[in-house]
């Protein structure tokens, strides 16, 4: 009796869980990817600015550009995907918002 | 026939859909398999490719596919032909069509790198589909703005309660934005000042009716007027307070076009979906319970079947093939593949969870028409536009709560006012985006953001102008289904290019194809008879005209396009079948 009591209300958990999860992505999920995405544009014009040189623009790292590679090095493949990455009008801003 | 049996037939019918077909084609053609890696696992860059959990994919796809087309598709159609054909067309639709496009456009994405649509398409089939893709996008979201500024500035001018919680939303939007990116504040809090606000400015709207309709009237003094031509053939005006709403929507529109999205459109389209949520959540519970509680409110008044009556204007509107271009959304649609391959292609963490995200989005879009369709058929017997209708109906199904019939009329119209424009000044926006893609190279001016706007703005003020709405809604239609038969299209390639059966997605493709072809043919002529032909000359109709001319140019482009990608695809095919790889031709 007392197992199937546990049992049950794991389950009324599990399926709330599961709709506040639902609720999330359908409301504020949009949000959070924009927002990261942002944040990731300014990461890539930081890196660009600093180590343009690692993706063929003519930008000669300074000093201080070379100071700040140890802490770069860990996000440059994924910078180099991001930014060269092909691209076409489906990736534009705001398309998930448009249904 | 009553709300509840129609709900259980729908229930039923996605049931049996995704247990024995859905299920079936994910397990024994496509062979998802969990051990793959996805291209989130793979490129994890936790900005475009990040795997999510299903249940929050489920609720962002559903997002991303259900707003205003499911709603103004069922209204319209049923308010043509009747329930029946309407609601047959929703089931069947949606279970051979509209699930094999959404999951098999999901799925070849995710197999192939996280590619968009268009990208595959460059690949697969030529590098001209692309453009024609272009093009197409295009197309829809001229339509798009068309129709439904057409539809919000009828409905504006019509309805005097509803204007109120518009220009709170606007106000509300831009506060939501600042409360969220610059005072971060909790997002909760921020969501109950904003929905709350907005809210009561519905239900607040019916008390300055009188408010309003005195501020149209003074606008008619002015007595400016365009006149329009109507499906039947009528000549009706345009009044100065129809022009003033709808260039209310045009402002409404260029902000959200123009403005960073953090500013504005992303908050109000935030706002938009709690208010169509909890219209949805409502209205669907009020039809459950409508028959035990208000069997008025439950009760089918609506024809089954009509036969149009196209009047003395000589409109054709047979139901095939107009029907399933009048109901996009929530059968099937082509906007869909390109969000599934983009958006929620890149975030799946197992291959295994694109069904239910994919799949089961869609069945729960064909919920959302089928509660639309309800809404207008539980109010069949009244007069008035289908928006009218659909509140009325709205305004039924939360009367079971005990919540006053006008207020809950007043909710829904304010609620599908809210979608609709939501969904316009988006599409205005991503105009603007296409326009820059396509002319930024040859003419720099169409980069500049305000330009850009204007010169689609414009366009939307002409089509709008034009007067006829259903040829508009069956035009937009028309270009949404014929990229949901070249989405297909590319699916059915794609399965024979990896030795896989391609009979689930290549009928349902020629059939939208061949459907679609011929519905942009029957809305040229259309055009053609009730309106260009009767009514070149006339200075007092040239809006209408030139409108129309406008479209009849759109509907013929459209079928040349498609035949071109057709052609295409036919030389891929062979190449494919031939066991060449699979590059296309340079250009």
């Amino acid at each position: 009796m007392e197992i199937g009591i546990e049992l049950v209300r794991n389950r009324i958990a599990c399926a709330l869980e599961a709709f506040r999860q639902v609720l999330y992505g359908a409301g504020a999920h949009e949000i959070v990817l924009y927002t990261v995405r942002l944040r990731a544009n300014m990461e890539n014009l930081f890196i660009l600015v600093t180590l343009g040189d690692l993706i063929g623009v003519p930008i000669l790292p300074p000093y201080y550009s070379l100071r700040l590679l140890p802490y770069l090095v860990p996000q440059v493949s994924s910078w180099k995907r991001r930014v060269l990455r092909e691209r076409d009008i489906l990736d534009a801003d705001g398309l998930d918002l448009l249904a | 026939m009553n709300t509840l049996i129609a709900l259980v037939i729908g229930v039923v019918v996605i049931y049996l859909a995704y247990m024995f077909y859905a299920k079936r084609v994910d397990a024994t053609i496509i062979k998802a398999d969990p051990k793959k890696a996805t291209p989130a696992k793979m490129y994890m860059d936790g900005v475009d490719f990040s795997p999510t959990d299903r249940n929050v994919l489920y609720g962002y796809q559903f997002k991303s596919i259900a707003a205003a087309g499911p709603i103004v598709g069922a209204i319209t159609a049923g308010n043509l032909w009747g329930w029946l054909p309407s609601l047959l067309w929703l089931l069947v639709g949606v279970s051979f069509i509209g699930w094999v496009q959404d999951y098999s456009a999901m799925m070849m994405a995710v197999r192939k790198d996280g590619d968009s649509l268009t990208a595959i398409s460059h690949k697969l089939i030529s590098p001209r589909t692309r453009t024609i893709f272009l093009l197409f996008i295009f197309v829809y979201l001229l339509m798009i703005v068309g129709a439904f500024g057409n539809m919000l500035a009828g409905t504006l001018n019509t309805q005097p309660s509803v204007p109120l919680g518009i220009v709170v939303l606007a106000v509300a939007g831009m506060f939501a934005g600042q409360m969220l990116y610059k005072w971060k504040m909790d997002l909760i809090v921020t969501t109950i000042i904003v929905v709350g606000v907005t809210l009561l400015a519905i239900l607040i709207g019916p008390l300055v009716v009188d408010a309003v309709k005195g501020f149209n009237g003074a606008l008619n003094q002015l007595g400016l007027m365009i006149y329009y031509v109507e499906t039947t053939g009528a000549v009706l005006p345009f009044t100065t307070s129809y022009m003033f709403w709808l260039l209310f929507v045009v402002v409404f529109s260029y902000l959200g076009a123009t403005l960073p999205i953090w500013r504005y459109a992303q908050p109000v389209n935030y706002i938009g979906f709690w208010v169509m949520a909890l219209t949805i959540v409502g209205g669907l519970l009020g039809a459950v319970l409508a028959l035990f509680v208000k069997p008025a409110a439950a009760t089918f008044t609506l024809a089954a079947y009509k036969v149009y009556d196209a009047g003395v204007g000589g409109a054709l509107q047979p139901m095939w093939p107009m029907l399933f271009v009048t109901i996009a959304c929530g059968a099937i649609s082509g906007w869909h593949a390109l969000v599934s391959s983009v958006g929620t292609g890149r975030q799946l963490e197992y291959e295994t969870d694109a069904l239910p995200v994919g799949a089961g989005a869609m069945f729960s879009e064909m919920l959302l028409a089928l509660l639309a369709l309800l809404a207008i058929s539980v109010a069949g017997k009244l007069t008035g536009t289908a928006p009218a209708m659909f509140a009325s109906g709205i305004g039924g199904f939360l009367s079971v709560f005990g919540l006053d019939p006008t207020y809950g009329a007043a909710l829904g119209f304010a609620a599908f006012v809210i979608i609709v424009i939501t969904v316009t000044q988006l599409a205005l926006r991503f105009m603007r985006v296409v326009l820059a893609e396509w002319l930024g190279d040859t003419w720099a001016p169409a980069k500049n953001i305000h330009i850009g706007t204007i010169i689609s703005a414009i366009l939307m003020i002409i089509i709008v102008l034009s007067g006829t709405f259903t040829y508009l809604w069956q035009l937009f239609g028309g270009a949404n289904q014929l990229m949901a038969s070249l989405a297909l299209m590319l699916v059915t390639l794609w399965l024979v290019e990896t030795k896989k059966n391609p009979t689930y997605a290549f009928w349902p493709m020629v059939f939208m194809y061949v459907t679609t072809l011929a519905a942009n043919l029957i809305t040229a002529y259309n055009l053609y008879v009730t309106v260009l032909l009767r009514n070149i000359g006339k200075p007092e109709l040239m809006f209408a005209v030139i409108g129309a001319g406008v479209m009849i140019v759109i509907a013929v482009f459209l079928d040349v396009a498609a035949l071109y990608i057709g052609w295409d695809a036919w030389k891929a095919y062979g190449r494919l079948k031939a066991g060449k790889v699979a590059t296309a031709p340079a250009e």
